[in-house]
């Protein structure tokens, strides 16, 4: 196990995301807004797209009721720069259409107000 | 993170890219324009037309949001950038330029002087803004096809131009095939241009806008589909033997089924079509060609039972649609494919469909 100081704590707003590098990996920072740091491979599993250059949004609720929509999970869900494939990070980086596949994802701790990760 | 440290799927090899968008502002334009033209966008604001409901519900609209220029500008108005993301990045070897759609001169469904105008004023932006400063790019000559005598004046004016390689006509409700258009493909073989059609904002769900976004980017093809058959049907390659099509940005996967149904349909009602004289896939095989873009995602098995059903490698030429959201990566969107086809979709397809690019020289390194 290694872990390592990407950013600090202050470098990212609530509701925000950063770009980062573990050892040679290139990560995505996520901060929902409620505080809480997810890191995971900044890289779609699609065709490889940045995913830090995507957007935090949030998610149409599903529903039996055609025409319902319900906006929930604000600034959870990860959504490519490119096609637009969303992953909820709050979830172990799910893809939303696809919930057997994921996003490799890596253990956040905060220490002294850095933001580390563990690989 | 550049893409190509995000890991490869393909090696990196020579690639003429179909379809890449530059794009104008209306303020570009202005300079190109005369008056009454030019007042027309400074005093009364022209805009071109927009008729769906929707906007692109993607995380940029239409464009890939990692492509806003440096100065926070429109993707595709900057053309350093473009050769930084794209060119240079990703190792083309020519790229394709089919415009933003905006303005699409032939897609106006009135004041077709505004539009001839407004088809001449881009040309020569293109021209001297892209063409003239990047050896890689070749353009596309944008016209009024809704007036078809106007339209090949500006295929003479600017058609002989070297780096033009193609005509551009968009996928709205217009039918290109009818003879009423036949003038702009005779202009096109004299030049030596192909056709380029591309989809601009097509009614695909019977002539009106469906429900969804969703629906209307899904059944997309079909407005391509209905292009081929039309040019094909109203024997626009048997009058002009000479021509090539490039259904751009419709993908692929749909032209096995349009090959198939066209040749039974032949069989059984060509005497209403005298003057097509071969089987409609073999016409197809000939001069129609696809774009990838955008693909879904398959294995090589998948793809190579499309090329079995078309019964030809010649008829797929690579495209990324950059900057659009859907852009598809030359290093991750294809499955990997033997190497000869390979060549063949990422280059050689495109380069034999253009008559003027230039012939395939050396290696790549």
């Amino acid at each position: 196990m290694m872990k390592e100081v990407v950013l600090k704590k202050e470098d990212i707003e609530p509701g925000k995301m950063k770009s980062a590098s573990l050892g040679k990996i290139p990560i995505v920072v996520c901060r929902t807004k409620d505080g809480e740091f997810y890191a995971y491979a900044n890289r779609c599993l699609h065709q490889g797209a940045p995913l830090s250059e995507g957007a935090l949004v949030g998610d149409t609720k599903r529903t039996d009721v055609h025409g319902n929509y319900e906006y929930i999970k604000e600034g959870e869900i990860l959504r490519c720069p490119w096609h637009g494939l969303e992953y909820d990070i709050k979830n172990d980086g799910c893809m939303l259409a696809e919930p057997d596949k994921k996003l490799r994802s890596f253990k956040v701790t905060i220490e002294d107000d850095y933001v580390v990760v563990h690989k | 993170m550049s893409q190509k440290s995000a890991g490869k799927k393909q090696k990196q090899r020579r690639i003429i890219d179909t379809d890449v968008h530059e794009r104008a502002t209306y303020a570009d334009l202005v300079p190109y324009l005369d008056h009454p033209w030019k007042r027309y966008i400074t005093d009364n604001h022209w805009m071109q037309e927009k008729h769906m409901p929707y906007t692109q519900p993607t995380v940029a609209g239409v464009d890939r949001a990692d492509a806003v220029t440096p100065d926070g500008g429109a993707a595709g108005t900057d053309l350093s950038f473009m050769q930084q993301q794209l060119l240079d990045a990703e190792g083309h070897e020519y790229g394709i330029l089919t415009g933003a759609l905006d303005p699409s001169p032939s897609s106006m469904h009135g004041w077709y002087e505004m539009a001839t105008a407004l088809a001449s004023a881009y040309n020569d932006w293109q021209i001297e803004n892209w063409l003239e400063k990047d050896d890689r790019l070749y353009g596309s000559v944008h016209i009024a096809a809704q007036d078809p005598q106007q339209a090949v004046r500006e295929i003479e004016r600017v058609g002989s131009h070297p780096k033009m390689v193609q005509i551009l006509l968009p996928i709205d409700k217009t039918p290109w095939g009818d003879p009423f258009y036949h003038p702009i493909y005779e202009a096109a073989e004299r030049y030596h241009l192909s056709i380029g059609m591309h989809h601009n904002e097509p009614p695909t769900h019977f002539g009106e806008w469906p429900r969804y976004f969703i629906e209307w980017h899904t059944m997309l093809p079909t407005a391509h589909m209905i292009e081929v058959s039309n040019m094909v049907f109203n024997g626009v390659f048997d009058k002009f033997p000479g021509l090539h099509l490039i259904m751009i940005e419709g993908g692929f996967t749909h032209a096995p089924h349009l090959m198939k149904k066209m040749d039974q349909q032949y069989k059984e009602l060509r005497h209403e079509i005298p003057w097509v004289k071969r089987m409609p896939s073999d016409i197809m095989r000939e001069h129609v060609r696809f774009t990838t873009q955008p693909v879904e995602e398959m294995n090589q098995k998948e793809f190579m039972q499309y090329i079995d059903q078309m019964g030809s490698e010649d008829m797929v030429c690579f495209a990324t649609d950059y900057p659009h959201w859907d852009y598809d990566s030359p290093l991750e969107a294809l499955p990997k494919l033997d190497e000869a086809l390979a060549e063949k979709v990422y280059s050689e397809n495109a380069r034999a469909s253009y008559p003027k690019l230039p012939q395939k020289q050396g290696s790549v390194t």
